[in-house]
């Protein structure tokens, strides 16, 4: 009975810390977002040096984190909740890792255009807008995730849509730009990318919130009516 | 205790003096009968009382009071007062941790308590908002799961708690914190958590400051200095002369607006308390209206909206440097044909003075610092507008003196609206 106990007490401590370990990586996640952001609205390029650098402990993060969920799984032969929680975590850090990759990329885009001397503003005031609706997004699933909160989850499944209609927004007001005054393609082109970018984070934010659905509840709702809404 | 052994034993001897001389002069098995009948109504009682005690013990109760009968009279009593002792205590200190809790909601910096494993304990309604917690569901989540920014975990990792950690909120759009941690009792830690965003933004102003005044001013005369150098070195004929010195003219002349700037600048902030003269608000804006007109050089259409009603009390000069900024500012970043709205309303509830444009608007994220000595949204347009970087801080100032505030609405490419609100003691002759 004791060493039962004791067993399973020292297992829910293995799973509190591969949670906290996930939100660590997502707390990383967040803030190379949120400097992204920055450095597109200030022309502070300095701060993307360490964007490109989070980005190396999010994967060594990632590799360990999957390392303990194989070790768990093995050693633990988790059941029910607790092989839902460890899953829906090997899933949710390939979402988090890919997010945190796109920041890269944000961040890379930002450079090129303020290096090659122009300013995005002029056209791009909504990717700013953008991306913090998709910001939002990483923390509310994140928030989700920590609380288990399944109605926060299926609001940020619903607000992915509203992320993606802006998208198309922006992409229509950059191709009218291209054609009015062809020297800002290609500017326009990069802001696009950027664009995409953040779009792709909406969409890990939704795949985010599916697995904490997964997680509570038990159901898979990728690809369902539920996760088009 | 032997009162009530005595006590069963006397009954035992009773029932058994009764039943022997029944036994003897009857018949034996009488005897047994009448004796078994008193035990068993012994034991009957017994277990009526062991009912009782066992019914209430299951749901102890203290608003019926608790008696037992003969010998269980004492035992059910002495129960009952220790319940109801135990009660009071519990309601007395569950009061006293209320009252804890309250002043700890009551505090205006935010708190959290953290047990060994630097999970939630406690946190109040402040360290709520400020961190995005909540407390119903987060009691027992680990601290840095829902803050989840690096350098806070860094710093709750790290464990060197002898200085704070300044931290800037990504709940909270711009706030800054200083985060302190204090350990206590046998392995917890307070969380302390102070709003410095207004210290931040006024050091960060301070240091500014200098830096740019110094800057705005070495630019001119930079340039002053080059044309200096260049007439004295060369011989140049009377054209060139003639373009040199406009152009250094020019840069004496944006030096000394900077000069003339930060001393209405200094003026304001430190002269007394505003005249409370009366100001005549419709002609003032006529002024401002013709003064717009002159400046706007037929580029834009200027519009007015007021009723001409209500005056203002407070100082003339002041005023009419806040209101003739804002005016000019309408001006210089609203490109030709655009349309600037004066508007004048005063009622008893108070007054709003407000310049409208259809100008290049100003994103968000400048808003909070636009008040900021030589603050610019972007360095190389306000220059070439001719602006010196004070005008705002002229109006913020000027504005502040007569309990007015700055409300600043902006739509990048649509334009913007400044209007100076005014509370209702300022507002007379409706």
């Amino acid at each position: 009975m004791n060493e039962t106990q004791h067993l399973s007490s020292q297992f829910d401590e293995e799973l509190n810390r591969l949670r906290t370990h996930v939100l660590q990586m997502g707390g990383l996640v967040e803030t190379q977002i949120s400097l992204a952001i920055e450095a597109y609205s200030t022309a502070e390029i300095s701060s993307i040096k360490s964007i490109i650098d989070a980005d190396r402990k999010v994967n060594d993060l990632e590799k360990a984190i999957d390392d303990d969920c194989a070790h768990i799984i093995a050693k633990r032969q988790p059941t029910a909740s607790d092989l839902r929680l460890v899953l829906g975590i090997s899933k949710i850090v390939t979402d988090l890792e890919r997010a945190g990759d796109e920041a890269k990329k944000i961040a890379k885009g930002v450079r090129r255009i303020y290096e090659s001397g122009q300013m995005p503003m002029q056209y791009g005031v909504g990717v700013r807008h953008l991306a913090e609706a998709a910001l939002a997004l990483i923390r509310q699933s994140l928030d989700a995730f920590v609380r288990l909160d399944v109605e926060l989850a299926r609001n940020v499944i619903q607000a992915d849509s509203e992320v993606d209609t802006e998208f198309k927004s922006i992409i229509r007001q950059l191709i009218t730009h291209m054609m009015e005054d062809p020297r800002t393609i290609t500017t326009s082109i990069e802001i696009i990318s950027i664009a995409r970018a953040i779009e792709r984070i909406g969409d890990h934010a939704k795949n985010l919130s599916e697995q904490v659905v997964f997680v509570a509840e038990g159901r898979d709702i990728r690809h369902s009516k539920e996760s088009a809404a | 205790m032997a009162a009530q052994k005595v006590r069963a034993l006397l009954l035992t001897v009773l029932s058994a003096s009764i039943a022997l001389p029944i036994g003897y002069f009857v018949a034996p098995s009488t005897g047994w009968a009448v004796f078994s009948v008193s035990l068993g109504l012994q034991l009957a009682f017994q277990f009526r009382q062991f009912a009782h005690l066992d019914r209430w013990s299951r749901s102890p109760a203290v608003d019926v009071n608790l008696e037992g009968e003969g010998e269980w009279d004492g035992v059910f009593g002495r129960l009952y007062r220790h319940e109801k002792d135990l009660r009071a205590e519990i309601a007395r200190r569950d009061e006293e941790i209320s009252h804890l809790l309250a002043a700890g909601q009551a505090l205006t910096d935010g708190v959290v308590l953290l047990d060994r494993l630097s999970q939630i304990q406690f946190c109040n309604s402040m360290a709520e908002s400020q961190l995005g917690l909540v407390v119903r569901t987060d009691r027992g989540q680990h601290i840095a799961n829902l803050v989840r920014q690096p350098e806070f975990v860094a710093y709750l990792d790290l464990a060197d708690f002898s200085r704070p950690l300044t931290l800037r909120s990504e709940r909270r759009d711009g706030r800054v914190y200083s985060i302190h941690v204090i350990p206590y009792g046998n392995d917890r830690r307070l969380m302390q958590i102070k709003d410095i965003t207004h210290t931040d933004r006024l050091d960060r102003m301070r240091r500014d400051f200098v830096a740019n005044v110094s800057h705005e001013l070495r630019t001119p005369l930079t340039v002053l200095a080059g044309f200096v150098e260049t007439m004295q070195e060369i011989e140049l004929d009377a054209e060139e002369q003639v373009r040199y010195l406009a152009m250094m003219g020019e840069q004496s002349k944006r030096m000394l607006s900077i000069v003339q700037d930060l001393l209405t600048l200094s003026s304001i902030e430190s002269a007394p308390p505003p005249a409370n003269d009366v100001v005549d608000m419709a002609n003032m804006i006529d002024k401002l209206r013709r003064d717009a007109e002159a400046l706007s050089a037929g580029r834009h259409v200027i519009e007015l909206e007021s009723d001409g009603l209500g005056d203002l009390r407070g100082s003339e000069s002041d005023l009419a440097s806040a209101f003739g900024n804002l005016v000019s500012n309408a001006i210089r970043y609203t490109p030709a044909g655009g349309t600037i709205r004066l508007i004048w309303r005063a009622s008893v509830q108070g007054a709003e003075f407000a310049v409208q444009d259809t100008g290049i608007g100003i994103d968000s994220i400048h808003l909070p610092r636009l008040t900021e000595r030589f603050y610019r949204v972007d360095r190389g347009r306000s220059r070439d507008a001719g602006g010196t970087g004070l005008g705002l801080a002229i109006v913020k100032h000027a504005l502040n003196r007569h309990q007015a505030i700055l409300d600043v609405r902006s739509t990048v490419g649509a334009g913007s609206r400044f209007a100076a609100r005014f509370p209702a003691n300022r507002v007379l002759g409706l």
